[in-house]
């Protein structure tokens, strides 16, 4: 059932990463493969995986913009479609850049609107925009249309139910706009899949002060709140047209929604997340020790293996998904990083926004061409070993441990040690049932979606 | 307590005088002085936002001479009033409010008992909101708004006044949305259990 590691996706080189390593993780001796559908068989299968490829990828998102109504857009309007920087990071980035493409494609087409934008909403800087724009060929693509805006960039105040918030302008100056991202769970021990996609307007569409707000003045399920009194706003529904998402399972890219009501889209989205990343998540809390290596192109919290970012390991111990859990502070000792995690070793990550992890975790950085490209801040707690041969051996004899697992940007299988390969085989039964007969009807049930009604694998415009 | 060991240096021969730095610059270092931009070095905290956001190119950050140290200790002011300002905007004392200078709360307290009026000399003077510059500015502005202070914005875009908080959510819109569980997670925090994004990470 464990088979050769698998090739990870490329990492893309920025200015936020050092220099790109020589070897990666999977070309180790010792680390092998486990298809996630060898362990949940009913996980949503992939439309595509990897390759230049991406006509099905255009075909899908044809297929979805079908029955999306455009009619509110003239010819001689302007509209800005919406992209995201996470959404780069998933399978290398081709098939969101795809998507964003095909999106522009068929607006044009069947509108005859020239004036068709994409504003790229970084996470951080927008030297992010500078990197990803070229790198894809979006600004050909879109005639030169094309423009990077961030946390920091002027705002535009909007009149919420919760009192005035800020959004970016340059992502409201056109008189339409589309919402244009992606379903990756990523961060659900942030969001807890309440309007998981609707978060953009805060975390995406909006200025740092509003971004702080949502994450540092209400608790995780209530932040929520935030990014639905920017979305429900009149300022934001007069020139909302419609939504596109990327849709994803961890076997890798499942297809494309799109609706012009978000609200449904994402009830769709919750299903389809709690169903096919579910049991994945589960069985992450089940892992009792192991290694975990960063290796890939992003933020360490957001590193997919097996579709899943590293945050959801980091953060395994707590079902997220159950809203009856509230936050709860650290005191409490219940909600500290994951104590499975015996080491990290990173042969790749973008240098900073981990400070605390290495004040954890014992940390081992694989050689010092690595070491030189990380924040001082991050060295200070971790050493620093000669290759990523040596760094593995070292994580491996202190955390007196076998298991291994690998965070390298992966979809469709996870990269692991023989033995975290068959110690989640051992497990899968377990949790699937689990998941199946009690959680998977619970998380549905609070989220007000009876779980009779979305039986099957992937719920999309018709179905749901 | 955070050291800072670069410089953000002007090329005015690229620069254009927009005045984009002057609009993000969290401590108000860097101006534009006859539509070039100029940085004053006892300011600059080296968060790199002006060279992240310049669209000429004209910054790069250079070696300082000498460091420059922030930072406040908590324990020159009065230590009644500091626990009484973390009460009052509803912070543990002890709570890192950054994520990345993980500057706790009762430094930031102590830097505006002891005289910091804006986010500008908060970070002056602790060092807070110098790396990703991003989630920590509700948490200055609420300890800034919980010692009575007015906090008017620049003028520009630097920063603007967000209050969207859990506790002056109006109980009608409360009601209306229960899915996002507003009063549990106000009683969770009454009974100081309730996690933000830091303590998440820890
Ligand atoms: S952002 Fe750049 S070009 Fe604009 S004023 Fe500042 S240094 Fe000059
Ligand atoms: S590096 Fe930061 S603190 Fe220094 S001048 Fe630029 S924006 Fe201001």
């Amino acid at each position: 059932m464990l088979e050769t590691a698998i090739q990870p996706p490329e990492i893309m080189p920025s200015v936020f990463g050092p220099e790109l390593p020589r070897q990666r993780a999977a070309d180790l001796p010792g680390i092998v493969s486990l298809k996630v559908s060898q362990l949940f068989e009913d996980i949503a299968q992939a439309i595509y995986l990897r390759g230049d490829d991406l006509s099905v990828v255009r075909q899908a998102t044809k297929e979805a913009l079908d029955v999306v109504d455009m009619g509110m857009i003239k010819a001689q309007d302007s509209i800005n479609i919406l992209c995201s920087e996470h959404a780069f990071n998933i399978l290398e980035g081709k098939p969101y850049a795809q998507m964003l493409k095909t999106i522009k494609d068929v607006v044009q087409e069947r509108t005859g609107c020239q004036n068709i934008r994409l504003r790229f909403c970084a996470g951080g800087g927008i030297t992010e925009a500078r990197e990803i724009i070229p790198y894809f060929q979006l600004d050909s693509h879109f005639g030169g249309q094309v423009r990077g805006t961030g946390p920091f960039d002027r705002g535009v105040p909007i009149k919420t139910e919760i009192g005035t918030l800020y959004g970016l302008a340059r992502v409201y100056d056109a008189d339409w706009f589309i919402h244009a991202h992606n379903d990756d769970p990523r961060e659900i021990y942030f969001h807890r899949l309440i309007d998981r996609a609707l978060k953009p307007f805060t975390m995406s569409y909006a200025r740092f002060e509003t971004r702080s707000a949502y994450h540092m003045n209400f608790g995780n399920r209530s932040s929520n709140i935030v990014p639905r009194a920017i979305f429900d706003s009149p300022f934001v529904q007069e020139k909302f047209a419609f939504t596109c998402f990327l849709t994803t399972s961890p076997a890798g890219i499942t297809g494309v929604d799109a609706d012009n009501d978000l609200h449904q889209l994402n009830r769709r989205l919750t299903v389809n997340t709690l169903n096919s990343y579910g049991k994945l998540m589960r069985i992450f809390a089940e892992i009792d020790e192991c290694v975990a290596v960063l290796d890939a192109g992003r933020w360490p919290w957001y590193l997919h293996a097996g579709g899943l970012t590293s945050g959801n390991l980091f953060k395994a111990p707590i079902d997220f998904m159950d809203l009856s859990v509230g936050s709860i502070r650290k005191e409490k000792g219940d909600v500290k990083l994951n104590s499975a995690v015996k080491a990290l070793v990173i042969n790749y990550a973008w240098r900073e926004l981990f400070v605390e992890l290495p004040r954890i975790y014992p940390t081992i950085v694989a050689g010092s061409a690595l070491a030189r490209g990380l924040a001082k801040r991050i060295l200070k707690h971790s050493v620093v070993a000669e290759s990523l041969q040596t760094a593995m051996e070292f994580a491996l004899r202190i955390s007196k441990t076998d298991k291994v697992i690998v965070f390298d940007g992966s979809y469709g299988s996870i990269n692991l040690s023989p033995a975290l390969g068959e110690y989640l085989l051992e497990k899968a039964p377990e949790v699937a049932q689990r998941v199946e007969e009690k959680l998977l009807p619970m998380w549905l049930l609070q989220r007000g979606i009876d779980s009779e009604a979305v039986q099957g694998p992937v719920l999309d415009r018709r179905s749901g | 307590m955070k050291k800072v060991y670069l410089l953000s240096k002007v090329d005015e021969t690229k620069c254009i005088g927009d005045k984009i730095c002057e609009n993000v610059c969290p401590t108000g270092a860097i101006k534009v002085v006859n539509r070039k931009a100029r940085v004053d070095e006892t300011k600059c905290a080296a968060c790199l936002e002006c060279l992240d956001m310049c669209n000429e190119g004209a910054i790069r950050m250079v070696p300082r001479e000498r460091p420059l140290t922030m930072g406040v200790d908590p324990l020159d002011v009065d230590q009644d009033e500091l626990r009484a300002l973390c009460d009052r905007a509803r912070f543990d004392p002890d709570d890192p409010i950054c994520l990345c200078t993980l500057t706790p709360a009762k430094e930031v307290a102590a830097a505006i008992l002891k005289g910091a009026q804006t986010p500008e000399e908060v970070t002056l003077m602790t060092g807070i909101r110098t790396s990703c510059g991003m989630w920590c500015m509700a948490p200055i502005l609420r300890l800034l708004k919980a010692h009575g202070l007015e906090t008017a914005p620049p003028k520009g875009y630097r920063w603007y006044d967000v209050d969207a908080n859990l506790w002056d959510i109006p109980e009608a819109v409360s009601q209306k949305y229960p899915e996002y569980y507003l009063e549990e997670d106000k009683k969770l925090y009454d009974e100081s259990m309730l996690d933000n994004l830091i303590l998440m990470l820890t």
